[in-house]
């Protein structure tokens, strides 16, 4: 009863739900340690940063690779059958963001030659550069420009299926592509000269600019298409505190989405955090702190998975104004990005928290501002908040208690041992590149 | 002549009870010449698996005599043995390695899984008890684990193939759904007391016959029938054991639950100090430690006592502090004594135109584990009859029904009592009052537990949230002989074996695996239908006897497995589909395969002392073809053994009673499972209603070829003084190519299994069977057999462009880094276990960090084997006079055990080794670099840590290098004391109605010694879908058991 070939809708319907479903959870339990976002009192080796000894998550790899499989199944259908060529498009936007999520986690990464077993064979496939994965032809910005051509070249009738991003509508891929392009370009501004590219994107306004045109799919109430930590172990919700990072950070802006994503600690009330990475080997009260909110386990209903948001877009676009990379009021971007963010967050915007808070706009401090509201609204997003702090430093983390990699923190993520097992020759090369597999080598994007 | 209900028997033995040295041993018809020493004697006559006959001589006797035997208990001299085919013949006459168990041995100390039974009995054969108790699959492997992938040697009950599966409920490997349950293997379902013998065809050659399921070997079993004369036999047996649990954790009792020496129960979930979770690093036990607890009483506003975890009806009163105080047997006690009742009654009769046996046999066990229980019905007819001169039909009908209100789950999660009882439990906890395991007033809803976050209680969890088993299995056979000619005759037979399992998991409210409930249908479908015919042809030329085979056969497999869950429920209590409170997640996979074969057996016989055969098969197998072409699915397979009497032939020293040499060479091919050959796609878990797919883990390879295996085979069978000595030896090769394999490949590829053709791996190995019959006279007799077999098989070479790859794993939940890898390098044997553990320098010292800490090192490393150098099984039988004591001891010498207990029990800081806890810490053992990374400067460490954080991060589980064992063990497997009486000493008593009384006193795996101190050193774990040999998984005790039997034969 196993079918041996399957419907498009089927398989990108997976896509995109499979990876949400299984990225939004790791990155809540191992991406927010990295960003501080919580901070882990057990089993958290992880937290104290010995990234190859993750206890809970902390394997995004296989939930890459997976999804790209899948993905890449889509493509070659659309590309193979003219009755599926109306995949195309979404099928490269989906290429695209997932590889650059991989190599922004782990930076050198079979790509090229990856989940290709199938058609080609190749079950060890080469590791390629970053560099090349962002800029090389099939790399990330040019799968970005393909999948614009291909979406806006698309005549045919039938219509794209299994979309539970979009229900069809292919203008709203064409800007997510756009956002996300600005996203990658941004990413890499470091290394390349974005600025031309940037300023035409923005000027064509053909990106994510509504909640209405967020790439995003609701998580359900209830299982199974509940948010994957509304049915963890409550031993596991147990072990996730807010972190002392976040409380500074909450408290600093006055900020009341603090309410949705937190709970107070239930001895005081109060919204305290405590250090990420302690040695498990000490008796605490977790009742002193604060825990994850409501809304990561008992109101999972009102979460939704996030590709790619408004919110995140004008920040984005504020940042590149910010910094001279556009012609842009950094402000007026930054002001928007941030009213969307909370309403993304269910959370009423007061009054003074652009015009008169700390969170108002302060040239003098522009970046820092625009990273921090990206890593409040970023929160659970699949290591974002990490990523964006390699890139700029911002907002400041803190060393962990008991570091288990010398005090430093990590700047990427070593492969799994699966790779020294099963493509042991290539991973050769790759631990080399990264002095042995070292979690301190930062990836070819990170220039500071 | 010698004849038996099958018709001439070829290769019994036939000798003077003052002469047992100068026997002779019937020809292919049955006849026989002996020169008789000395007027008068006596005549023995032995068949194995017939009863011996003794015929007074004198010159006046008749002759020639003829003699019939009846099937029964035998003698072991030169054996006779079932072969491929059902064909019965004498070892002497066969070039290869067969060895039988007669069903004394079985049934004696009847094990509930009736492959345990044969564990020491079979030198070659390695036998593994599973971990969760009764009804526990076991791990049956001949010759040592040879293929990468499939070792499980195949079943044949009365000439058709009974499957040995161990099915495994769909698991997601996560900290979440439900866990492993190990419903038992196939051939467990074997009922003891129906078997007459089991044979137990070793190599390739012996097996060729039965196709390619027979490349790991061929267990045989022949069950009983009724007898040729006219009357009717009632025979009666029982036992009646008593389990207790065997080798429970060592636990230190001197520091209860905490961690940094603090602990106060408030909520179990986080509300109190360390409460969330169970280490046992909190205050010191029995010192006068006044703690808050789970178990101490709290007083409601209108005066009633409640108990501190009765969270939800206190609501968060103060708890009182109460004593806190060691419980050293608390896990001991918490295990009941278990019962094992097996009874059977059999009827048995014939007469010159048929026979039959009738057989019911009861089982029911009610294990040690609370609420653990396994009850099995065998229903077994076996049915001859001549309608015809020339016709015989036969027929066999076994009916199996197999219930469980509860199968423990095993693996690492709250499903196995043992994450709760072995590595997570305060070592100050009374399991006593977790008896009551509702809160009051919440029956139904909220369970009453010592913890609420990670762990259910264990009596909640054994005694709710139950795996139920109801498995309905049917094998048989219709067969047809007719004799055409006297030489020629053509068997027609069709047999099948059906089950179909039903499988139900309860989940209550508030499990922590499922807070709403939650409810699974597991479904498990096998039918194989093989059907054959078989022309035998039979003629002598002078000094030549030549018999000829020639058949085909069909089979047809159909295997399904369906299993829908609701993972939250409406109502509690209710455990239906229906009541499910989320949409329902249905898996289900169907397979369907069909092998079609012909094959032909030469036998040339010349005199009595060589003998020739050669075979071949051809197979057309459907799970080789792909969608595009069926070009791979035929393959062919000869071999060819010899044996030569050396001792008939040859003028050997008076010492030598017999000798026999043989030789032979096979091949056998082996195909797959269906869908290898073509990806597919599988259903996942629906968005908001529509469905999804995803790519199968498993990339296919459209172009596979049959693996093929050749085995070579050199042995001797040496009898000296006058039998009282045997030495049978075995030295076999073996050689797999082009195995087909399910690798692991790196994720990256998209895939995480391939499928290749690909590898050789060669084995060698030996195989000793050294019987003893140390003393025989008139009152006593003690006998001694020693099985030993050795084996060593090595990679020689890997698919191409790899130079390193995985076999299997076994993890922790799905995590990547807490795995105990299977990986083979050239030159690497199967079964090396790789892991990773800490830094150390070259010399073996652990580098520290400055402030103390080991430093992980997480690159893969060999770290041990899972193989034991060899096994040994020694069994040994007094008899004195009516009273009989058999000893069976079972000693595996060498190989390593990744223990998942050590490993998670040592963090958590209950077992024994973790009791030294100085208040200065623990300066562990090692150096520290004061140099650079490329010039080293060690010197030794002087900083201390806190024996917690020591204790902790020692036996951490993302490291195997610390929690390995030596997996040696010499077990005392059983013990009989028996008191028989037969008809002669019962004629003048009270029951004087009676053939046979037996009565034995019974023992199994009563002792084992062994370096391991927490468990069972027998173990294998259960990954996905799989057993994995070589990891102790969270161990469930395994069954110590002493008790009574009594054998009436009317």
């Amino acid at each position: 009863n196993a079918p041996s070939t399957v419907q498009n809708e089927l398989l990108f319907r997976q896509v995109l739900y499979g990876y949400g479903d299984a990225m939004s959870y790791e990155g809540f339990v191992a991406g927010n340690l990295l960003s501080q976002h919580f901070a882990m009192i057990d089993f958290n080796l992880l937290d104290r940063h010995a990234l190859s000894s993750p206890q809970e998550g902390g394997n995004p790899w296989d939930v890459l690779y997976v999804a790209l499989r899948d993905n890449e199944t889509v493509l070659q259908q659309s590309r193979n059958n003219p009755a599926a060529a109306v995949y195309e498009g979404p099928a490269l936007v989906m290429k695209a963001y997932q590889a650059m999520r991989l190599t922004d986690i782990f930076g050198d990464v079979p790509y090229f030659e990856a989940v290709s077993g199938r058609t080609t064979g190749i079950v060890t496939p080469a590791y390629d550069r970053q560099e090349d994965i962002y800029l090389a032809e099939g790399g990330i910005l040019d799968n970005l420009e393909s999948a614009v051509a291909a979406i806006e070249n698309y005549a045919g009738a039938i219509p794209l299926g299994g979309d539970i991003v979009f229900n069809g509508d292919l203008t709203a891929w064409r800007r997510f592509a756009n956002s996300l392009r600005i996203k990658a370009l941004l990413r890499i501004s470091g290394r390349r000269d974005v600025g031309a590219e940037l300023q035409s994107l923005y000027a064509a306004g053909d990106y994510i600019q509504s909640p209405e045109q967020n790439a995003t799919f609701d998580f359900a109430a209830g299982p199974p298409n509940s948010f994957a930590f509304a049915t963890a172990r409550v031993g596991i919700f147990n072990v996730f505190l807010m972190s002392l990072t976040a409380e500074g950070i909450f408290a600093g802006l006055g900020d009341p989405r603090v309410s949705v994503l937190y709970r107070p600690a239930a001895n005081t009330g109060e919204y305290r955090g405590i250090i990420n990475g302690i040695d498990a080997a000490t008796a605490i009260v977790p009742d002193d702190y604060a825990r994850p909110g409501t809304i990561w386990r008992e109101r999972t209903g009102d979460l939704d998975f996030n590709y790619m948001t408004a919110w995140e877009t004008r920040l984005l676009l504020a940042e590149a104004a910010y910094r001279g990379l556009i012609e842009a009021d950094a402000r007026e971007l930054y002001d928007a990005g941030v009213a969307l963010a909370f309403a993304y967050w269910q959370t009423e915007l007061p009054d003074d928290y652009l015009t008169s808070g700390p969170a108002a706009w302060d040239a003098s401090r522009g970046l820092e501002q625009i990273i921090t509201q990206k890593w409040i609204a970023g929160i659970g997003d699949a290591y974002e908040g990490w990523i964006e702090w390699r890139r700029t430093g911002y907002p400041a983390l803190l060393p962990v208690a008991a570091s288990l990699n010398d005090g430093r923190y990590p700047v990427r993520f070593p492969y799994p041992a699966d790779e020294q097992a099963l493509n042991f020759q290539n991973y050769r090369g790759a631990a080399e590149a990264t002095d042995g597999n070292s979690v301190n080598v930062p990836v070819w994007w990170d220039v500071d | 002549t010698v004849t038996s209900v099958d018709g001439p028997l070829t290769g019994a033995t036939v000798y003077e009870a003052d002469h047992p040295g100068k026997g002779t041993v019937t020809d292919s018809i049955g006849t026989f010449t002996l020169l008789i020493q000395d007027f008068p004697s006596i005549l023995k006559i032995n068949y194995l698996g017939y009863t011996s006959r003794s015929f007074p001589i004198d010159a006046t006797t008749p002759l020639p005599l003829d003699v019939h035997l009846e099937a029964g208990i035998t003698l072991d001299d030169v054996e006779v043995v079932v072969t491929a085919l059902g064909v019965r013949r004498s070892n002497s006459t066969l070039g290869y390695s067969v060895q039988e168990v007669q069903s004394e041995e079985l049934t004696d100390v009847q094990a509930v899984n009736f492959v345990d039974n044969l564990s020491g009995q079979v030198a070659g054969l390695r036998v593994t008890a599973g971990a969760t108790g009764v009804g526990s699959s076991s791990q049956v492997v001949i010759r040592g684990e040879t293929s990468f992938t499939n070792n499980n040697p195949l079943f044949v009950v009365d000439g058709i193939p009974i499957n040995n599966n161990t099915i495994i409920n769909r698991t997601n490997e996560e900290a979440a759904g439900f866990q492993e349950v190990d419903f038992g293997n196939g051939a467990m379902d074997v009922n003891p007391a129906d078997v007459q013998s089991v044979s137990v065809l070793k190599g390739a050659s012996a097996a060729a016959l039965y196709g390619t399921r027979a490349a790991n070997g061929v267990i045989v079993i022949t069950t009983k029938r009724g007898g040729k004369q006219p009357g009717l036999g009632i025979s009666f047996n029982s036992s009646l054991t008593l389990d207790r649990p065997f080798q429970l954790p060592r636990f230190q009792n001197e520091f209860g639950q905490g961690q940094g020496g603090e602990f106060a129960f408030v909520d179990g979930l986080g509300g109190g100090i360390s409460d969330n979770i169970t280490y046992s690093y909190g205050p010191r036990l029995d010192v006068g430690n006044q703690v808050p607890q789970f178990d101490s009483p709290v007083t409601l506003a209108d005066g009633t006592v409640v108990r501190g975890g009765d969270v939800a009806v206190h609501g968060g009163l103060p708890i009182p502090s109460t004593p806190f105080v060691s419980q050293p047997d608390n896990v001991r006690d918490f295990y009941d004594s278990g019962t094992t009742a097996i009874h059977n009654l059999a009827i048995s009769g014939g007469g010159a135109d048929g026979d039959f046996r009738l057989s019911v046999t009861d089982l029911r066990s009610d294990s040690y584990i609370p609420g653990v229980n396994l009850k099995r019905k065998t229903l077994a007819g076996r049915f001859g009859f001549r309608p015809a001169e020339r016709l015989h039909l036969d027929a066999s009908l076994n009916y199996i029904n197999t219930t469980s209100d509860n199968r423990p789950a095993g693996g690492y999660g709250s499903e196995n009592i043992n994450y709760d009882l072995t590595a997570w439990l305060g070592r100050q906890t009374d399991l006593e009052i977790l008896r009551d395991y509702w809160q009051p007033g919440l029956e139904g809803t909220q369970q009453y537990s010592y913890n609420y976050t990670f762990f259910d209680n264990p009596y909640f969890t054994l005694l709710e949230n139950r795996n139920g088993l109801d498995r309905d299995r049917l094998f048989g056979f219709l067969s047809a002989r007719y004799e055409l000619l006297d030489n020629l005759s053509l068997q027609v037979r069709s047999g099948m074996d059906y089950s179909n399992e039903r499988r139900r998991f309860l989940r209550n409210f508030s499990s922590n695996r499922f807070p709403q409930g939650g409810y699974a249908e597991n479904d498990v479908l096998f039918r194989e239908i093989n059907t054959d015919f078989l022309l035998d042809y039979t003629q002598s030329f002078g000094d030549f006897t030549l018999n000829l085979l020639a058949g085909g056969n069909r089979l047809t497999q159909l295997a399904e497995n369906n299993q829908s869950n609701a993972l939250t429920l409406a109502q509690p209590g209710i455990f239906r589909l229906s009541n499910a409170a989320s949409p329902v997640v249905i898996v289900d996979q169907a397979a369907e395969k069909r092998i079609n074969s012909l094959y032909g057996l030469a036998r040339f016989g010349f005199r009595d002392y060589l003998f020739l055969d050669l075979t071949g098969r051809n197979d057309w197998s459907s799970a080789l073809a792909n969608p595009a072409s069926a070009d791979n699915t035929s393959f062919f397979y000869p071999s060819a053994s010899v044996s030569f009497l050396a001792s008939r032939l040859l003028d050997l020293p008076e010492a030598v009673s017999y000798l026999q040499l043989r030789a032979n060479v096979a091949q056998v091919g082996n195909d797959t499972d269906p869908f290898r050959t073509s990806s597919t796609f599988v259903a996942r878990s629906p968005y908001n209603g529509q469905p999804t797919f995803t790519e199968q883990s498993v990339l296919a390879q459209p172009n596979l070829k049959p693996e093929q295996t050749t085995t070579t085979e050199l042995g001797a069978d040496i009898r000296l003084l006058e039998y009282r000595l045997g030495l049978d030896f075995t030295y076999f090769t073996q050689r797999t190519e082009n195995q087909i394999l399910s690798l692991p490949i790196a994720q990256s590829s998209g895939y995480n299994q391939q499928i290749v053709n690909g590898g050789t791996v060669s084995s060698r190995g030996v195989e000793a069977i050294l019987s003893l019959t140390l003393v025989v006279t008139e009152d006593f007799r003690w006998t001694s057999r020693f099985n030993f077999s050795s084996s060593r098989a090595v990679v020689d070479e890997l698919p191409a462009g790899t130079d390193r790859f995985t076999l299997a794993y076994s993890r922790v939940y799905n995590s990547v880094n807490q795995t105990v890898y299977f990986i083979v390098e050239p030159g690497g044997e199967i079964g090396d276990i790789w892991g990773t553990g800490y830094r150390k320098t070259d010399d073996g010292r652990f580098i520290l960090t400055n402030q103390g800490q080991f430093i992980a090192d997480n690159t893969l490393r060999k770290i041990g084997n899972a193989n034991p150098d060899f096994i040994l099984g020694a069994a040994n039988s007094f008899r004195f006079r009516n009273l009989e004591l058999n000893l069976l001891l079972d000693w595996r010498q060498g190989g390593q055990i990744v223990s998942r207990s050590l490993s998670l029990a040592g963090v958590a800081g209950q077992l024994e080794e973790t009791a030294y806890r100085p208040e200065a810490g623990i300066v562990v053992p090692g150096v520290v670099n004061t140099g650079t990374d490329s010039e080293p400067v060690y010197v030794d460490n002087t900083t201390a840590i806190s024996a917690e954080s020591y204790y902790r991060s020692y036996y951490d589980r993302n490291h195997e290098e610390n929690n390995l064992y030596d997996a040696s063990y010499l077990k005392l497997r059983e013990l009989r004391l028996t008191y028989r009486l037969d008809r002669s000493a019962l004629a003048d008593g009270p029951l004087g109605g009676f053939q046979g009384v037996s009565v034995s006193l019974i023992g199994r795996n009563l002792y084992a010694w062994s370096e391991i101190p927490h468990f069972d050193p027998e173990q294998f774990a259960i990954q996905g879908q799989g057993i994995v040999f070589g990891v102790e998984d969270m161990t469930y005790p395994s069954a110590r058991s002493f008790g009574l039997s009594l054998g009436l034969d009317f």
